[in-house]
């Protein structure tokens, strides 16, 4: 009993008390120059990482590639 | 029942094959110092961005703060990717013969040297003229990003002046060699940026 009286509670504090739920109120405030700086700003930090991790990991695998070819060619030659 | 016992013949086990590594634990680690660095950087730069944006009336420089050296910055930066240059042609030299290498790897040191020399003077400069780290938040930003690529740039230079000092005595490896260049590259590299960013 307690359980649905919970989950009704839940469910008509989730329908009227908020609006929307901003993360970070100050990103969708002022001009539209800062909202683009915000967006552009968040899309820069957010890939830069990816495309570290994802750089790095491509030129590893290049090297062990090229190691692996290497160390073959050795062993044919013995 | 009898609980027989068997004898199997044991098999030496094989060596585990070693494979020599691709990358020296020097310049992965390396490595992901500049990748902490590079967020680092990312974060003053995203700040920069959006406090310009944020600029009542879109006037950066703010009214009354100095404006920037931009052709004699551009002249340091000059130096600094020639050293940059200088530095990979030392690593071929090493590569080739390592006591050939002292005379670029000598020159680049210089031009750095020369890139953050010019930048204290900027800087005295400046601090003349009025901007500091309170004046504005333009001297704010300004004497944090590029403080930090000073900061960043002698730390790179002395580990290139030790890198010298062991080669001179025929002690440098090409790992160490690796791992400092990786430094100095880095501090090459973002310098572009940040000078787009900051005085441009």
């Amino acid at each position: 009993m307690s359980r649905l009286r919970t989950l009704v509670l839940a469910l008509i504090a989730l329908a009227t008390v908020p609006e929307i739920a901003y993360a970070c109120a100050v990103c969708f405030d002022g001009p539209g120059e800062t909202r683009q700086a915000f967006f552009a700003t968040t899309a820069f930090l957010s890939l830069l990482p990816l495309g570290m991790v994802a750089g790095t990991g491509a030129w590893l695998r290049n090297k062990a590639r090229r190691a692996d070819t290497d160390g073959s060619a050795e062993s044919q030659d013995d | 029942m009898s609980s027989g016992s068997f004898a199997y013949p044991i098999e030496p086990r094989p060596a585990p094959v070693r494979r020599k590594p691709f990358v020296s634990s020097g310049v992965l680690g390396m490595l992901v110092f500049i990748f902490a660095e590079v967020m680092f950087f990312a974060g003053l730069i995203s700040a920069h961005t959006i406090v310009k944006a944020q600029t009542a009336g879109g006037m950066w420089p703010p009214y009354g703060q100095p404006r920037l050296p931009v052709e004699e910055t551009a002249i340091n930066t000059a130096a600094l990717l020639v050293s940059g240059i200088v530095l990979l042609l030392s690593w071929f030299a090493f590569r080739r013969e390592r006591s050939s290498a002292r005379i670029p790897l000598a020159l680049s040191i210089l031009l750095g040297g020369f890139f953050v020399y010019s930048q204290g003077l900027e800087w005295t400069a400046l601090l003349g003229e009025g901007l500091t780290m309170q004046s504005s938040s333009y001297g704010g930003f300004f004497y944090l990003i590029v403080g930090a690529h000073a900061l960043h740039a002698v730390g790179a230079l002395a580990a290139l002046v030790w890198a010298f000092f062991r080669l001179y005595k025929g002690l440098l490896t090409e790992t160490q060699l690796a791992t400092v260049a990786a430094f100095w590259y880095f501090v090459v590299l973002v310098w572009p940026v940040l000078y787009i960013q900051v005085y441009l």
